[in-house]
């Protein structure tokens, strides 16, 4: 059996390469691929901790986790077309009309 | 069966009502506001009797609707609304609303017939008027007491600026406003040290404040004073902070100047503020605490000399005055200080006789003046009227009712009150100079008060018409001949519910109903008796010529004598066909007495001179008080000036802020919880 500490450290590698994405990237589209990675970060966990104590709630919330994601992208994706429509482009540092 | 207790407060809400329906309601209302407030205070008339018989069968009470706050920790202070029904206020309640409804019913006539613009409003504020009186009335409590004397101070300059696009009600509303806030600041004071002092402001009851102070002067019982001063002292000067709001309202030397200005608003306005509400609020005031105020004797000295020197000071400056509402307003001022005389000399009873009198002979004459003025188209210079008697029969006899009531006249409502004041000032100041100079004072002013009212009616009814207007006068209707001629009954007959001198003199027990009615005789609260009261007062009873019954007929043949004796004398010098102004002849007098001995004059000297002190507090007000908030908020507004500079809309810096906020809060964590 591999020990949790492996997949904490794979879990918390995908985070930050999620993150770093988000932080360093101005197309939407990685912005999207981003959250997704950091989402599935955070289920890697879930699965980990709930094979280790033998208890399938984390599994079901992974789950649940996996259909908010498609939900997410679905809306994600809308919102880059309008981003889209509205700027001409997908960079997001063009997007910066609603501010002080 | 119901007990009529559960409807006290509709008595207060039923006007309160009329207020906000005439107020939302506006121009569409059926006589626009008119009937509406008509209904209201009928209903709280009916109420009102109600309640009056359930008192005559022993069901007074004092019940607390309301606590709006309570005190922290050790303090077990609350504040509260209630109501207080005894004896004493409902007999108020029932000549408020009576006076009240009257009024209304006559606002059809004075207003809805002449056509004045802005009628809802009117009709509000006259609601609210009203309501605010009751609830005044009821007030179980000091505290809630000033609140609705507050209110009725409001109302009364809503009311006289109600023409407001003239220059003159607008200003003569704000100095009503003015000079009786002057007074209700000492009375705000008096309600704070009240509450400091006794930790309650309630008016009934063992854990009262008039029941303390008196077990307090007993020894029975320990109050905070400031800086160890002598309880007597320190109750002396409570009453005095008190009677401050009181000689504001009630119009009674220094601060009496508003009174004659307010005639500035319509004339049911005069009558109902005159008679039954705004100025009878102090003098109701003094009665209610009366159990506080009979525990110093310096107090009580002081009101009846004041009140003595009111009744004399204003009679003699009604002599001269040339408008009809003038010389009511000054005649108003001299009776409330008749009423503060019997209250200062020990007559708690003979002060709310003459309250009770003067509300109904009072709201006649100012009706009536009211009615005069309509068929006058206006017109209030007494000196452009005269023989109006036969064209305004109606007018004319209930005038002349409330006249002789007014004047003293045996035997009407009048005479019968000021007479029972008069001895009651006789017999307790024998001993006392000042009292005895109150009734000196007070029976001074008896004949002047004859004289200038029967100046008025001679000078305003008989003789021969002086201008085009009295000649042909304006008709009056049904809806102020009928007020008139209820209040013209009422005038005549409410001595009869006192007759004291008749029982003494003729020795028939049982006919002084309102000796019993006050005494508690048919049910009261405990505490609150003038049985009570006359126990407390600091004065013993003298008689003249050896005994009670010589003494009552002295008092009373002075007293009518003196009233007939001013009476003869208007007579001989105004009615003839064609008077003249013979208060010309008083020469120089009749230019100090015309214009008030100047006290308008003074009064504004003393605010030019006193205006480095308001400008000192405007300076604090604007420096200190405004400076510390204006500080909060500049510094506010600087500082985020600078931090909205953060939003900047580029959506990757709120990733990287939200994540260093994140790595922050973790590092925070974890060195308060030891991770490290």
């Amino acid at each position: 059996m591999v020990p949790p500490e492996y997949y904490l450290v794979l879990s918390a590698a995908i985070f930050c390469i999620g993150l770093f994405g988000i932080l360093t990237r101005r197309n939407a589209l990685y912005f999207l691929m981003s959250a997704e990675l950091m989402l599935n970060a955070a289920v890697i966990n879930l699965v980990a901790f709930s094979f280790q104590w033998g208890n399938l709630t984390g599994q079901t919330f992974a789950l649940f986790v996996i259909a908010l994601a498609a939900a997410e992208v679905a809306v994600g994706i809308g919102i880059v077309l309008v981003l889209y429509r509205n700027f001409g482009d997908v960079d997001v540092l063009n997007a910066a009309t609603m501010r002080w | 069966m119901v007990s009529a207790s559960a409807y006290v407060p509709a008595i207060v809400l039923l006007p309160f009502v009329s207020f906000i329906v005439a107020l939302f309601g506006r121009e569409n209302l059926p006589k626009r506001g008119a009937y509406g407030g008509i209904a209201a205070t009928a209903g709280s008339l009916l109420l009102s009797l109600w309640v009056l018989v359930s008192v005559r069968n022993g069901a007074a009470f004092q019940e607390t609707y309301y606590t709006w706050a309570t005190g922290a920790g050790a303090q077990d202070w609350t504040l509260t609304f209630g109501a207080l029904i005894d004896p004493l206020s409902v007999l108020m309640l029932v000549i408020v609303s009576l006076v009240a409804m009257l009024v209304h019913i006559f606002s059809l006539g004075y207003m809805n017939d002449e056509d004045e613009r802005d009628l809802p409003r009117y009709y509000a504020g006259l609601g609210l008027f009203t309501a605010s009186m009751l609830g005044f009335v009821i007030a179980d409590n000091l505290l809630m007491a000033f609140m609705f004397f507050e209110l009725v101070g409001l109302c009364s300059y809503l009311l006289i600026g109600f023409h407001f696009r003239e220059p003159g009600p607008p200003s003569a509303a704000k100095k009503a406003f003015l000079v009786t806030r002057f007074g209700d600041y000492f009375f705000l004071v008096g309600v704070v040290a009240v509450f400091t002092t006794f930790g309650t402001a309630a008016f009934a009851g063992a854990e009262s404040f008039p029941a303390l102070a008196e077990a307090a002067l007993n020894g029975e019982a320990t109050v905070w004073t400031p800086g160890g001063l002598e309880v007597s002292t320190w109750f002396t000067i409570v009453g005095l902070l008190i009677l401050g709001g009181v000689i504001g309202k009630s119009a009674q030397f220094p601060l009496h100047t508003w009174l004659p200005d307010a005639m500035e608003g319509p004339t049911p306005v005069s009558a109902l503020i005159h008679a039954a509400t705004m100025v009878a609020a102090g003098v109701y005031l003094v009665a209610r605490m009366y159990g506080f105020y009979v525990l110093s004797p310096t107090t009580m000295a002081i009101i009846a000399f004041v009140g003595g020197f009111t009744a004399l000071f204003a009679a003699t400056m009604g002599v001269v005055k040339r408008e009809l509402k003038q010389v009511l307003a000054y005649s108003t001022i001299s009776q409330y200080g008749y009423m503060m005389l019997a209250l200062g000399s020990g007559g708690y009873v003979a002060a709310v006789f003459h309250l009770t009198t003067h509300a109904f002979f009072k709201a006649l004459l100012f009706l009536g003046a009211g009615s005069v003025i309509i068929a006058m188209h206006h017109n209030e210079d007494m000196w452009d009227m005269g023989g109006l008697k036969d064209k305004l029969p109606v007018t004319y006899w209930t005038f002349l009712a409330g006249s002789l009531a007014l004047a003293g006249i045996f035997p009407f409502a009048g005479f019968w009150s000021k007479d029972e004041i008069l001895y009651e000032a006789l017999i307790h100041g024998l001993d006392e100079p000042l009292i005895l100079g109150a009734y000196v004072m007070g029976l001074l002013a008896v004949p002047v008060t004859a004289f200038y009212t029967f100046r008025m009616v001679f000078l305003t009814f008989h003789g021969e018409p002086r201008s085009s207007l009295a000649r042909d006068p304006h008709p009056v209707r049904w809806n102020v001949k009928g007020p008139l001629s209820v209040l013209g009954i009422l005038a005549v007959v409410t001595g009869g519910i006192n007759l004291v001198p008749v029982q003494k003199v003729l020795n028939i027990e049982g006919i002084d109903y309102l000796h019993l009615w006050l005494d508690n005789h048919w049910g009261g609260i405990e505490g609150l008796s003038s049985h009570h009261y006359a126990e407390l007062d600091p004065y013993s009873s003298q008689y003249l010529f050896g005994g009670e019954v010589p003494t009552v007929l002295a008092g009373a043949a002075a007293s009518l004598g003196l009233a007939i004796g001013g009476l003869a004398l208007a007579w001989v010098l105004y009615n003839v066909a064609d008077p003249d102004e013979h208060t010309d002849k008083l020469g120089g007098l009749k230019e100090l007495l015309y214009n008030n001995y100047y006290q308008d004059e003074f009064q504004v000297w003393v605010a030019d001179n006193t205006q480095s002190v308001a400008g000192g507090a405007d300076t604090f007000d604007q420096g200190v008080i405004d400076g510390v908030v204006n500080g909060v908020s500049s510094v506010s507004l600087l500082s985020s000036e600078r931090i909205r500079r953060i939003q900047s809309g580029v959506v990757s810096n709120y990733a990287l802020l939200l994540t260093l906020g994140l790595t922050t809060l973790l590092v925070v964590f974890g060195l308060i919880g030891g991770w490290f």
